[in-house]
Parts: C-alpha cells; sequence; structure tokens
C-alpha cells in the first residue's frame, strides 16, 4: 500500500480517483491546488504525487519546481494530468515527471500507471526515484 | 467603466461572433459584467469559449473558471472540433481553472479571492464563470447574491477585466443578478411544428445601443454565427443613396419601351405570375446585361445553379459565359431547414462582396418559406428596397400568382398585390389567357415610378431565343376579346391546379 497524493482543481476528477486508488489498495490524500499540495508533501509523505497541470493558486509545473527544488521531496515520483496533449504541457514540466495522463482518462489507465511508476517505471529524469514501500 | 478619451465612448470588446457585435453596436462594453443565460445545449459554453479564443488571438489573456459545470477536458473536446479553437493558446493565453471545491469549502468570500488572484496572476482580461446557479445555491439569501455580484462588478473595474457569468434560464425573465449586472443576454431554441430555431437576446444593455428582438443564430464548424434581424439591422440604409442615373435596359427592347424606357436606376421591380410563364425566363435576359461594370446576381430558392445555367443556354442567352468571367454569380438557397435572417444576411453579403448592380430574387415565396413570422416580410422587404437602392442595385423581384386569376376576361383578377407599393416601384403582371385548346401568355406594366408606361397588355411568346414580345397591343386584344367572347358563351372558368392558395 503506498501512500498517493492527488492535487486536482476540478472537482469530480479527484473524487473518482480517490475511490478508485482506495479500492486498489492505497491510502489517498487530496489537494485543491498547488500551494495546497506542498502543504500535504510536508504533513503526509506521499509516495506518488498525481497532479493537474492548470490550477489556481500554484499549478502543475509550480509545484513540480517547488518540490525539485526541495531534497526532501525531489525524490517523490509524480504524474501530471492534463486535458491538453503531453507535447502543450512538456517544455513547462520538462523532466520533473515520471507519467502523463492526458484527460480524459479510463480508470484503468490511471490505475496501471500508478502502479508502473509505484513499482520504478519510469523514473524522473533528474532524480532516481524512490522505490515504493 | 473605460471610456476613449478622444470620443468620450466606452470601450469595446469585440465578441469574434460574426453578426454578434453588430447587435451590441461593436461589442460588450470593456470591463463591464455580463449575464450569458440559457437552458443546456442553448451554446453558452461555445459562445463564452469563442469570445476567449478571440480575444487571445489578438494578444489578450483569459480566464475561465468552472463550478459544477462540463469538465475541461469534456469541453475541450467538444470545443476542439470547432475552427477558433486554437490549442497554442492554451495555456498561454487561455487559462482553466476549477473552482468548485473552493466555493465549496471557503465559500462566496473563498471564490471572490480565488477569482481576483488568478485575473492578477495571469493579467486576465476576460474572465467567465460557468455555473453561477452554483454561487446563487451557495449563497445564503438573494441579498449574498447580490453582494457576491456587486463585489465581482468592483473587481472587474478595478483589474480592467471583462466577466461573463453563464448561467440556466432563470425562472422568471428578471431575476435579482440581472440588476446588478451592465448587461444580460439569452440563448435559447423554441420549436415551430418540428423544427427548432436557435435565437440570440439580448434583455439588457447598460450604457449603449443594441439590436433589439430576437436574433437567429446557428452552431457552425466555425462556432455561433449571429444573424441580427434584418430589418433592424437595416432600419436605416448603411450608406447614401447614389444620384438616379439612366434607365436600366431591361433586357428585352420591347419591355423597355413599355417601361418608358426601361427601370429607372437603383429601384426594385416585383413581376407576377402563375408558374411557368416565363418570370424565370425574364429575369435571366435581365441578368444578360450584366458586364464587368455591371456585375449581376441571381439569387433564387428553386433551381440548382446548373440548372439555371442550362436553362439559359437552352435560350441562347450568354450567361454562362457571363458566369464563367465572373460577371453573373448564382446563389441557390434551398428552403429546407434554412432560418430567413440567414438568407437574408447571404444576400445581402452577395450583393456587397461583388458591388452587384443587377440582382434577380427568384422569388418572395421562398423568404415566407424560411419564416416562422409572416408579420416579419413586409418589413424586410422594404428594408431591402431602400438598403439596395442606396447601394444602386437595379433588383427583379418575382412573385407566383395562382392559375386560379386566369379567367380571361379578368386578367388581373386574385393578383395579391397589397402592399406592395412599399417594397416595389415597378409591377408587372404575367398572365395566362385560356381559348380554346390554348394557353397564351401576356404581359402587362401597372406601374413604373414616375415614368409613362403603356399600360396594355400584350402578347409574348418563348421560344429557342427567350422572350419575344408583341409590338403592340393588337395581338393581346384579339385573344382577350375572343376568350371574352367564349367565356360569355360558357360561363365563368377556371383552371384547376390542385395547389391550395397560402393565406
Amino acid at each position: 500500500m503506498a501512500t498517493i497524493l492527488v492535487v486536482e482543481d476540478e472537482f469530480g476528477i479527484t473524487e473518482v480517483l480517490q475511490s478508485a486508488l482506495t479500492d486498489a489498495g492505497h491510502n489517498v490524500v487530496i489537494a485543491i491546488n498547488g500551494k495546497q499540495g506542498l502543504e500535504r508533501l510536508k504533513e503526509k509523505g506521499p509516495d506518488l504525487v498525481i497532479m493537474d497541470f492548470m490550477m489556481p493558486v500554484l499549478d502543475g509545473p509550480g509545484m513540480l519546481r517547488a518540490m525539485s527544488d526541495n531534497p526532501e521531496y525531489r525524490h517523490i515520483p509524480a504524474i501530471l494530468m492534463s486535458s491538453l496533449p503531453e507535447s502543450a504541457v512538456a517544455e513547462a514540466a520538462s523532466g520533473m515527471y515520471a507519467g502523463f495522463l492526458r484527460k480524459p482518462f479510463v480508470l484503468r489507465t490511471a490505475i496501471e500507471m500508478v502502479n508502473r511508476v509505484l513499482n520504478g517505471g519510469r523514473p524522473p529524469l533528474d532524480e532516481p526515484m524512490r522505490s515504493p514501500c | 467603466m473605460e471610456m476613449d478619451q478622444t470620443d468620450r465612448f466606452p470601450k469595446r470588446v469585440p465578441s469574434g461572433v460574426p453578426g454578434l457585435d453588430a447587435v451590441l453596436r461593436g461589442g460588450f462594453l470593456k470591463a463591464g459584467i455580463f449575464i450569458i443565460q440559457g437552458s443546456p445545449g442553448a451554446g453558452k459554453t461555445i459562445l463564452a469559449n469563442q469570445i476567449c479564443f478571440h480575444h487571445a488571438a489578438g494578444g489578450g489573456r483569459a480566464l475561465y473558471v468552472t463550478l459544477l459545470a462540463e469538465s475541461h477536458s469534456r469541453m475541450l473536446l467538444h470545443i476542439g472540433q470547432l475552427r477558433f479553437f486554437d490549442p497554442d493558446m492554451i495555456p498561454s493565453r487561455i487559462f482553466l481553472v476549477g473552482a468548485f471545491r473552493v466555493l465549496e469549502e471557503d465559500g462566496l468570500r473563498g471564490l471572490l479571492d480565488l477569482l481576483r488572484r488568478e485575473v492578477q496572476s495571469h493579467e486576465a482580461s476576460i474572465l467567465v464563470l460557468d455555473g453561477l446557479v452554483s454561487v446563487e445555491e451557495t449563497a445564503g439569501s438573494p441579498r449574498e447574491y447580490k453582494k457576491f455580484i456587486h463585489e465581482l462588478q468592483a473587481q472587474a473595474a478595478l483589474a480592467d477585466c471583462t466577466i461573463f457569468l453563464l448561467t440556466g434560464t432563470p425562472s422568471s425573465r428578471i431575476a435579482v443578478e440581472h440588476t446588478m449586472v451592465d448587461g444580460v443576454m439569452q440563448l435559447q431554441s423554441e420549436l415551430y411544428g418540428r423544427r427548432a430555431e436557435r435565437h440570440f437576446e439580448v434583455y439588457k444593455m447598460r450604457g449603449t445601443g443594441y439590436l433589439r428582438g430576437q436574433h437567429s443564430f446557428r452552431i457552425t464548424d466555425e462556432g455561433l454565427v449571429v444573424y441580427p434581424r434584418t430589418e433592424a439591422l437595416l432600419r436605416l440604409p448603411t450608406t447614401h443613396q447614389p444620384a438616379s442615373g439612366a434607365p436600366v435596359e431591361t433586357g428585352l427592347a420591347m419591355l423597355d419601351r413599355m417601361t418608358g424606357g426601361g427601370f429607372p436606376s437603383h429601384s426594385t421591380a416585383l413581376l407576377t405570375g402563375p408558374p411557368g410563364i416565363g418570370k424565370t425566363t425574364l429575369g435571366l435576359h435581365f441578368l444578360s446585361q450584366c458586364d464587368q461594370d455591371c456585375p449581376g446576381l441571381h439569387f433564387g430558392f428553386y433551381e440548382t445553379p446548373e440548372a439555371i445555367s442550362a436553362k439559359a443556354n437552352a435560350l441562347g442567352l450568354p450567361l454562362k459565359d457571363l458566369i464563367e468571367q465572373g460577371q453573373v454569380e448564382i446563389l441557390w438557397q434551398p428552403t429546407t431547414e434554412g432560418i430567413l435572417d440567414e438568407a437574408c444576411h447571404r444576400l445581402l453579403d452577395a450583393v456587397r462582396r461583388r458591388g452587384v448592380r443587377r440582382l434577380f430574387i427568384d422569388g418572395l415565396e421562398g423568404f415566407e418559406r424560411l419564416t416562422t413570422d409572416r408579420e416579419r416580410l413586409g418589413h424586410i422587404f422594404a428594408a431591402f428596397r431602400n438598403e439596395l437602392s442606396a447601394l444602386g442595385v437595379t433588383t427583379v423581384y418575382t412573385s407566383e400568382a395562382d392559375l386560379i386569376g386566369s379567367v380571361s376576361r379578368l386578367p388581373l383578377s386574385h393578383l395579391p398585390l397589397q402592399g406592395v407599393s412599399c417594397i416595389a416601384e415597378i409591377i408587372l403582371v404575367m398572365r395566362y389567357v385560356e381559348l380554346r385548346a390554348h394557353l397564351h401568355r401576356v404581359l402587362a406594366v401597372l406601374k413604373v415610378r414616375d415614368s409613362l408606361i403603356d399600360p396594355a397588355f400584350h402578347r409574348f411568346t418563348i421560344r429557342g431565343t427567350g422572350i419575344t414580345i408583341d409590338e403592340d397591343a393588337s395581338g393581346a386584344e384579339q385573344i382577350l376579346a375572343e376568350a371574352a367572347q367564349q367565356n360569355h358563351l360558357r360561363g365563368p372558368e377556371v383552371l384547376r391546379t390542385g395547389r391550395a392558395r397560402q393565406n
């Protein structure tokens, strides 16, 4: 079982992800923007972060940069979600995420990606990924 | 509200929606707050996105905030199919934010703070809040809701940001929030029989004139296209009428003589007659006089451009060459699923685009089939006459008359000509006269403005070279006299067409 932080501003997606990941045996923590996401990181120390690209207050790339700048968090892998194609978000978040989910996605794809990243699938480019618990 | 210091008029934000800025007299007031309401599927989200993308294409920035509305991915999936959508604009110039959770957790104050911060951080000059009903539901009282709108209005002014609030149709025409905002507009769909037509209506717009009433719109691959009410758009001609010139040749020398030298320049002629009498053929003669300096347009509801071209060829008229040389254009406007103001817009656009001088419209009934409100037609045709005249166009309309009027003693009977004076300065009548086994054709000029006309019936024929009109009235007189004698012996008789008169 891993602790997963879901950072998403859109109502609905967070709830469904939370239920599905809980059913898959994970402990899920949620935040509604990048700023709140950073607070949850400190409180919960998650094994994986799933975050939206566009969010109010602090967006996905902003949160990724803050994680990357902090030695405590830079090892935590992140999956980026967006309604935009990966090519549109890659530059802003370059080298800071381990997986990309294009919305709308089906739950099976999301769960598979979560498992793959937790099992050491695509690691972050600048830092080796920590093994799941 | 920001004023233009040079002319003291508030600055505008163009919508980029074809036709809408004409309704709004230039666009939305800059830094104003507007409610766009309508039932689900009415097109609110498309309209708001179209405004955002147009604004972004011009270098502006827009923030699209959703509450309990369509998810961003679903919304992008849908608007991604429309031509105004440019993926490069997101997130560089258009930013999407979900705020329902903030509303749930932090209430109206939290939402206001979020909107203010996001507008500021993204330097957005347009803000869309999609799902205003959630705000109303969260507000504990109408007073709290009005306070929210009031504060948002203050934000709009201080941030120089134009705000659009999207919501459903309220149960009453006037809702509490309507009193607080700068403008209210509604999108709706109405059924006419089994056919549905979309309407756009501005209920309120502070500080500016606008075209009142319901305007038709379509949702096309280009996004929304609004067709302002033609009679409102052309309330006054858009240009000054040019000085009258020499009369315009009709294309038939004999008809020129009958009309006292041709049609007065920039005039409108109404050509009425039963089916098959030769109205379209006369129109083709009229258009065959077109040249480079005098472009023509055939705007018809019934025959395709190919059929028109073939007909002209069969009559030996040079229309095909004129079409190929670009001197005549043929536009076909089927009456299936059409919208009256869309057809009017298409017609006027084609006239202006090519500087048309000779216009043949075949015929008035096509507009009648498209309309959901026949009362409008008289106003529209009167507006057409004024506008076309101002544009220097000489126009010929056809109007179909019933065969029932073909009683040989009374060739002008049953003509539905009441009220046409306001739409036509010239009236031509074509009739059949039944004489034994033959149907003869006769033509008369009833009226030509400020001209000495030959008011007699003339017989005419249609053969390989088109229409040939008798030099004088003797042929028609002989036929009508014989027909009168025949009818005197047999009593009144009418041709039965099986077609009911439409009243």
